[in-house]
């Protein structure tokens, strides 16, 4: 066994790193700042997508038939972790997930377009499957999608619609089987664009971020719209799922901010004179976020390399995903202990360490735990596939 | 990076597993417990098949496979509970005098690889177990040294031929090869949490020749941090097999079990638990396999491998509790296999390390490491 980068995929990473600190210029920092923007959207942050699509990073994992460069598992996953430590809102979600799904199903116009704007950077999607009554149990959504001549009628609503606000299509799970003996035989998928004037959305603010509601009133699509086979958009729910899971728990992010308490704590002296880090508890606080890191960082290591060895076991990305999203709650918590009570100071305020970032994490910390399929159910498929217990119920 | 085995590698375990399949059934393993003996029969096996001698150098009668090899062979003891004292022979002692011995030292290694001697080393003080500072003394005398202390926890201490001992002199440190039927020194057994034979070993000056020294000075702290590093990882790698098996016995077991009309399994607050073993297990096969392969490339370990004791001390008692928990009355009865697992997860747990220590350990470097940038 080799648990180490290669000297190409050493590189690769610095090469990553220098690059975005031309992304995340201090306009961009600044445009951060704005709730509204946090997770993109704004004029610097289209400007940074535009530049790394020119640039050729967002093809980066694609096929060379779309001006990719066909980056393993491994590369694409050190791609991820320095873009997502760089604090830059990258579009994972359409780049690496329904845009592939784009690029196999839908129609060679819809190639030509929102395939092609999503690779040079100009396009970003927002996923609308949760409703009100449909969230773990996500195949009881109710958003009703009917044939007529026109294409498709859409009647229903959304809620949690992430960065619909400022996204160009809104990628759809709707109804279109209401008498599917197993309800999630009668799901289809469709990209709606935003200006289409069935859409309407409102803002959701969480404590964390600006989330949307999204209503869909007699919207009327056109058929070239409708992607992957009627009634079995469910596959393409779960495969994105599954994709999503592992980018949840990049070790990136969790890295720096490490690295940057415990710089903080070394170069910062406490009341007695001597640097915050020569405190025992501080140490032992240190020390359990780096014996949960290296486990995080070699977890999403191997799982990269099964994926690439083609021997990834469905139980696995699960593991990750509960230990990642858990683990991070917890690495906030004993950072933010190691900052004391001026670690809830905000970003804006006098006072402020570390720009305030562990008392934004802290705020989307909980998301994750139940968000991406929710850990209970991935403790279940742990269970079933990975111990082959029976399942309950 | 990869994280495939060789198909040496795979042979090895493919071998490991089958030798010791044939040799740990419940019936086969009763006749051990708690009487302080290993399977003389098993090992001479483990000798015959060359198992013994993988990472023993060929000149020795050995096959010269590494490190990482040897815990793979390790990690199936821990998964079979196979009474055989693989860690204290191959790795705390046969590992250091491999690479610092003598060569007449070393001229006992033929003799290990074939399963006709036993070799340990003796790590621990009543409160220390850091074989760098030892309250135990060598005095340079006519021809030798004399040696006074107390070492204990000593595995196979009465078994074994030589055991490797660190004593402090005015010189350093030295770390030297003890016979335990010189003269002066005083054995007597411990009864252990798992069971394994352990030694308490009082030493009135003991005088050992110059031939038994193996290193002094800050060669003898390299050699001992050596051998240290090695037992540390390997007991990760025996823990891996051992929680593996605990999670397993467990899923197979509530899967039959019945109550209130319903395989217990089926309760998710089971199934829960169960999985979180999982996902323990999980995250201690990482982080040995981390500190393990790098100490095969003899690469900087130190953090890695006390990252991976603290996973070792944390999912040990906790798989085994989870264990012990889930399976009900059942787990800790003796005709029932799981006990064994349990009382080796605590003596493991405890052994060079546990986790609040190595963790303060663990912290106090980082903030030298931050301290220093
Ligand atoms: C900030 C934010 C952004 C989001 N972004 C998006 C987005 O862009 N697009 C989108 O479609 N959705 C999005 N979501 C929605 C998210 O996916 C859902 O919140 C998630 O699926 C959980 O659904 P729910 O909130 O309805 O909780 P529920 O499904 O009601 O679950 C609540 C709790 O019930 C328990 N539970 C549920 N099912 C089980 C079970 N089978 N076994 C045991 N316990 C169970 C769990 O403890 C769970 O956490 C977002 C949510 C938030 C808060």
């Amino acid at each position: 066994m080799d648990i180490t980068l290669t000297p190409e995929q050493q590189a690769l990473q610095l090469e990553i790193r220098e690059y975005m600190k031309s992304i995340m210029s201090s306009a961009m920092i600044e445009e951060m700042k704005d709730p509204e923007y946090y997770e993109g959207g704004g004029p610097e942050y289209r400007k940074g997508l535009r530049k790394m699509g020119q640039d050729g990073w967002i093809a980066l994992s694609w096929p060379k038939e779309y001006g990719g460069r066909e980056a393993t598992a491994i590369e694409q996953y050190i791609f991820t972790e320095e873009v997502m430590r760089s604090g830059f809102p990258y579009p994972f979600l359409t780049t690496e997930a329904i845009g592939p799904i784009l690029a196999e199903y839908g129609s060679d116009e819809i190639r030509e377009t929102v395939v092609k704007g999503i690779l040079q950077g100009e396009v970003v999607i927002a996923i609308g499957y949760s409703e009100p009554g449909a969230g773990t149990d996500l195949a009881a959504l109710k958003t009703k999608a009917e044939k007529n001549d026109n294409g498709w009628l859409i009647n229903g609503q959304k809620i949690w619609t992430s960065l619909a606000n400022f996204s160009d299509y809104i990628w759809l799970a709707a109804r279109t089987d209401s008498d599917a003996v197993k309800k999630h035989k009668g799901l289809s998928m469709f990209l709606v664009p935003k200006d289409n004037p069935g859409f309407s959305h409102t803002p959701i603010w969480t404590l964390g971020v600006r989330t949307n509601a999204t209503y869909f009133e007699d919207l009327q699509l056109d058929d070239k719209y409708q992607i992957g086979e009627v009634n079995k958009g469910w596959r393409l729910i779960t495969g994105q799922l599954n994709r999503e899971r592992l980018s949840l728990v990049n070790h990136g992010p969790i890295q720096i901010l490490y690295e940057d308490v415990a710089t903080w704590a070394a170069e910062t002296q406490g009341k007695d004179g001597q640097p915050i880090i020569s405190k025992p508890w501080v140490q032992t606080n240190l020390a359990k976020v780096k014996t949960g890191l290296e486990v995080l960082r070699v977890m999403n290591w191997k799982q990269a390399w099964a994926i690439e060895e083609n021997r990834l076991g469905m139980e696995q990305a699960s593991v990750a995903k509960v230990y990642g999203t858990e683990y991070f709650v917890e690495v906030y918590r004993l950072l933010m202990e190691v900052l004391g009570q001026d670690a809830t100071i905000g970003g804006d305020s006098p006072g402020a360490l570390l720009q305030g970032r562990l008392e934004h994490r802290y705020r989307v910390g909980s998301i994750l735990t139940f968000g991406g399929g929710c850990n209970e159910v991935q403790r279940d498929i742990i269970s079933a596939a990975g111990l082959w217990m029976p399942r309950a119920r | 990076m990869d994280f495939k085995l060789s198909a040496e590698q795979q042979d090895v375990q493919k071998l490991a597993i089958q030798i010791f399949a044939d040799q740990t059934d419940n019936e086969h393993l009763r006749q051990f417990d708690n009487n302080s003996r290993y399977d003389t029969k098993l090992w001479s096996d483990l000798g015959e098949t060359g198992i013994l001698g993988i990472s023993i150098d060929p000149v020795q009668g050995g096959m010269g496979f590494g490190f990482e090899t040897l815990c793979l062979v390790i990690e199936e003891a821990g998964r079979s509970m196979a009474p055989a004292p693989l860690i204290p022979v191959l790795v705390s002692a046969a590992l250091p005098l491999q690479k610092f011995g003598t060569e007449q030292q070393q001229s006992i290694l033929g003799r290990v690889a074939t399963g006709d001697c036993l070799i340990s080393t003796a790590f621990a003080e009543p409160l220390n177990d850091d074989p760098l500072t030892p309250s135990t003394t060598a005095e340079r005398v006519a021809g030798g040294w004399q040696l006074s202390g107390l070492k204990h926890c000593v595995p196979y201490g009465a078994q074994a031929e030589k055991i490797l001992v660190s004593a402090q002199s005015s010189e350093g440190l030295v770390a030297l090869w003890l016979s335990p039927d010189n003269e002066g020194i005083e054995l007597t057994d411990q009864q252990s949490t798992s069971g394994e034979a352990q030694s308490h070993m009082t030493l009135t000056n003991v005088l050992v020749n110059d031939a038994d020294i193996m290193a002094i000075g800050s060669d003898a702290e390299t050699a001992m941090t050596y051998a240290l590093q090695r037992t540390q990882a390997a007991l990760c790698a025996f823990s891996v097999g051992m929680t593996d098996k605990m999670v397993r016995l467990t899923a197979g077991y509530t899967a039959e079990r019945e109550q209130f009309d319903v395989k217990i399994a089926t309760f998710q607050a089971v199934a829960h638990r169960a999985a979180d073993a999982y996902i323990d297990v999980e995250c201690l096969r990482l982080a040995t396999s981390e500190a393990v392969s790098l100490l095969d490339q003899e690469k900087p370990a130190d953090d890695s491998v006390k990252i991976a004791k603290i996973w070792c001390g944390d999912v040990t008692h906790r798989t085994s509790q989870a264990s012990q928990h889930l399976h009900g009355g059942i787990g800790v009865d003796r005709d029932y296999p799981l006990f064994r697992y349990s009382l080796w997860s605590k003596q493991v747990e405890l052994t060079l390390g546990g986790s609040a220590q190595l963790l303060s350990e663990l912290g106090e470097s980082i903030a030298e490491t931050f301290l220093n940038r």
